[in-house]
């Protein structure tokens, strides 16, 4: 996962991509089988395994699509940043987002002001208004509970005292690649 | 507010005469009618003609410059997915894809259409099934077109449609701007 490979996310769009046309297919098909007798329909068993499978298949393009977002928010999170405790760190840094609940622009402001960036660099960076990057690290603030930049680091690097940031299962890893 | 004019005079009014011609075709006119088959003839006059300006046409309007690499594909969804705003001068990688593939279709529909006119293909049930997928993947295609250019307008500010109108892009000042 740290040393992702580069073509993963190219990956993942073309399989989204294709699974996306095969759900619009299932899907047109199953209504095409449905439409004589409506909601009905589902009675027969066929139609009804049919439909369930489509379901299925869209709900994995969305799991796909979230895993994808994530994917490529952490690779741009740590672009130069490719050591096994920049990853660590970052995992930990993640975990309390998602705990807070930071929307994904949320995200993006905090990781640059943990990085020591200043409001119209953040702005610059994101090609966005100064007021909206205020606007976002108040909602930081506020959902971390903390009144500013050096509580919110302050709170992270007490976190980064108590775990160890290398896991000994990735030491292991990195010793049999 | 900066205002670039980007798009020239034939690529709009290629893009609307193909928005015209194919609603026409798949929507309105009657697939027997001998001025369905007409409609069709020229949109693929227009198809061709687009790709001839897309190797002699002005910069914006040429394959080579919007043509996207996997690097480009993936940074517009990594500003989608981490909500930063950055738009493209000419034609985003996204939206080239897109492109590239309505143009195929396009081509693939009128290739299809013809077959059905010419005495070896006449009445054949696979050239008419292809006509028709060929035409459900163009629809669905349009669909998506629609949905990613209302919704790349709201997230960069710039307003895409009226780009494709007028010919110029208005670009909001604090946005990054791809050249």
């Amino acid at each position: 996962m740290i040393h992702a490979n580069p073509n993963k996310p190219v990956a993942l769009f073309a399989l989204i991509l294709i699974q996306a046309i095969c759900v619009t297919f299932f899907l047109w098909d199953v209504l095409e089988d449905a439409r004589p007798e409506g909601i009905g329909a589902l009675a027969n068993l066929h139609i009804a395994i049919e439909a369930m499978a489509a379901l299925c298949l869209i709900a994995a393009v969305m799991f796909e699509t979230r895993y994808l977002m994530t994917l490529l928010r952490r690779k741009s999170h740590l672009e130069r940043q490719v050591s096994v405790a920049a990853g660590a760190f970052h995992d930990i840094i993640q975990g309390h987002f998602d705990r807070w609940k930071l929307t994904p622009a949320e995200q993006d402001v905090a990781n640059f002001t943990i990085k020591g960036l200043s409001i119209p660099e953040i702005a610059a960076l994101r090609g966005s208004a100064e007021g909206t990057v205020k606007s976002h690290l108040n909602g930081i603030y506020r959902k971390a509970g903390v009144t500013g930049r050096g509580a919110l680091v302050g709170l992270l690097i007490e976190d980064l005292f108590e775990t160890p940031l290398v896991k000994d299962n990735v030491l292991e890893v990195k010793q049999q690649a | 507010m900066k205002s670039y004019k980007i798009w020239d005079p034939l690529v709009r009014v290629f893009h609307w005469s193909l928005v015209a011609g194919f609603t026409a075709n798949a929507l309105i006119l009657d697939d027997d009618s001998k001025i369905h088959e007409w409609v069709g003839y020229a949109i693929v006059a227009l198809v061709l003609l687009r790709t001839l300006w897309g190797f002699v046409g002005p910069d914006s309007a040429q394959f080579t410059s919007f043509t996207p690499g996997k690097a480009e594909v993936i940074g517009q969804i990594s500003d989608i997915a981490t909500r930063r705003r950055r738009t493209h001068l000419g034609h985003s990688p996204l939206g080239a894809l897109m492109i590239f593939n309505i143009l195929a279709s396009m081509l693939l529909i009128g290739l299809t259409g013809h077959l059905m006119t010419t005495d070896i293909f006449w009445g054949v049930e696979w050239v008419e099934e292809a006509h028709e997928v060929f035409v459900h993947w163009a629809e669905l295609s349009i669909i998506a077109h629609i949905a990613a250019v209302l919704w790349e307008s709201r997230r960069t500010g710039v307003n895409l449609p009226r780009a494709m109108i007028t010919g110029v892009k208005s670009v909001p000042d604090d946005i990054n701007l791809v050249r």
